[in-house]
């Protein structure tokens, strides 16, 4: 019956509560913060400079009291992507990707620069570094302290037509309807099979297996717009109006130790892109 | 009347409360894909599964307009973004950037072309969607660096026309049942 426990597998906001000072962070301080830090992992173009930067993330780890190897999990499904990710790079760049740097590598027609090789390095770096960012992220933070913090962050924004409460109420919707969701496709599934409908055909058939996909999906979608009508009368009926002078029931105070941590941030975002790494 | 107005001077970036709930919904309905599995469906390529996490997006274009389709495909954008097991997609610039105009494009392609009946303009959505989807994350790989030209271009003939072929047949199955359009074919409803 595994097959049917769809709600055990939905895995979005999944909150380590550990109490560290990253989970007691201030949301908008620690939105700030890991966007600094995310900015950095992307941009940085140097292998020392990734070097830091994955000491860094350790140190994140550390500091969110997140056990290394749970924080690092995920990881171990995302290995077969990272060396395809790495051959295809290896094998199809050859000198396209800047001509002038010397060849490390040639057989045949598979040329690897010293570029080339750097690029491939970096590439891998940059994707545990953002894996272990986002996951400190998420693991520290629960969804709706991410809405709020998105919401109280956008607030200034509201003169140039940004509606930062309706995006807040986006999201927050969104993540409540997925355990409904999540049970209404578990019942789908089960009529299905109670009928004797099976989702088989194999990767030459995908339009077979498109179809039958339908009979779960089309309903999926129809209960999602129909549960979504319902909310939109009841809401309505409460003479909901959107963000306009309305107040909220959790109120965001930072200190100043908040503030700390996208302090740091910035910083370091200054340091990655400015420092003047040797290699 | 008077009253009414006011109510809807009170909004900014022009979101009605329909605009909110069905942004949330859909996005939820793309999440939910992502998350179980189900919105993958494996196909005889290189990259293995075509995606139909995007489809939310298209229709959620369709119904309420660009500004609701570019919701939900930024909210698809953040979840890929967090979620990725991909390298590719681990990248905010092209996980989330693309993503928001996937139903933006759809949206505007179901507007121009809904004089030739609505069968027609759903389709050519969810081609412009899905190929919005597909052109814009691999010029973006490309542009960082993930990918070489010529292997983007193969993944993109491959990957996308599947892609385009599935993400047509429900967006037609989802919208044409729920704005209960006579598709001409006599077919029992459940």
């Amino acid at each position: 019956m595994n097959e049917f426990e769809l709600l055990r597998n939905v895995t979005i906001g999944q909150y380590l509560p550990t109490g560290s000072y990253l989970h007691r962070l201030d949301p908008r301080a620690k939105i700030i913060a890991a966007t600094l830090v995310i900015g950095a992992a992307s941009f940085t173009p140097s292998l020392l400079g990734n070097a830091c930067l994955l000491a860094a993330c350790v140190g994140l780890v550390w500091a969110g009291r997140i056990p290394l190897g749970y924080a690092l999990r995920g990881l171990i499904p995302a290995a077969p992507f990272i060396v395809i990710l790495a051959i295809l790079q290896l094998l199809f760049f050859g000198r396209n990707y800047d001509p002038a740097s010397p060849v490390i590598f040639q057989w045949g027609w598979i040329v690897v620069t010293s570029a080339v090789a750097r690029l491939v390095v970096i590439s891998a770096a940059r994707f545990v570094e953002l894996f272990i960012v986002t996951s400190v992220l998420t693991l520290s933070t629960q969804t709706t302290e991410l809405a709020h913090g998105i919401e109280s962050l956008l607030r200034p924004f509201r003169r140039l037509r940004v509606p930062s409460h309706e995006m807040a109420l986006v999201v927050t919707i969104a993540v409540r309807f997925i355990p409904l969701l999540a049970l209404e496709a578990e019942r789908l599934l089960k009529a299905q099979a109670s009928r004797g409908g099976r989702v088989v055909g194999g990767r030459w058939k995908f339009l077979a297996r498109t179809r039958q996909l339908l009979p779960v999906l089309v309903p999926l979608f129809t209960f999602a717009l129909k549960r979504g009508e319902e909310l939109i009368v009841a809401m309505e009926a409460r003479a909901y109006t959107g963000g306009e002078g309305r107040t909220s029931y959790t109120l965001l105070r930072g200190s100043p130790a908040d503030w700390l941590a996208p302090i740091a941030a910035l910083a370091f975002l200054v340091f990655m892109l400015f420092a003047p790494f040797p290699f | 009347m008077g009253e009414g107005k006011r109510m809807q001077e009170g909004r900014t970036g022009g979101l009605t409360t329909r605009g909110i709930v069905i942004s949330g919904v859909l996005a939820a309905v793309a999440i939910f894909l992502g998350a179980t599995r189900l919105g993958f469906i494996p196909v005889p390529t290189a990259a293995g599964n075509a995606t139909i996490m995007h489809v939310p997006a298209i229709i959620g274009g369709i119904l309420e307009g660009p500004v609701v389709g570019g919701i939900i495909g930024g909210i698809f954008g953040l979840y890929s973004f967090f979620y990725a097991t991909i390298p590719l997609f681990k990248d905010p610039i092209v996980a989330i950037v693309p993503r928001i105009f996937i139903g933006i494009f759809a949206a505007w392609a179901y507007q121009a072309t809904r004089r030739a009946g609505e069968w027609w303009a759903i389709t050519i959505a969810a081609v412009v969607g899905t190929a919005t989807n597909t052109v814009l994350v691999l010029t973006l790989a490309v542009v960082r660096h993930y990918l070489p030209a010529s292997v983007a271009w193969v993944v993109g003939l491959t990957h996308g026309i599947p892609e385009i072929i599935v993400a047509v047949i429900i967006s037609l199955a989802v919208l044409l049942s729920w704005k209960r359009v006579q598709s001409g074919q006599a077919r029992a409803r459940v």
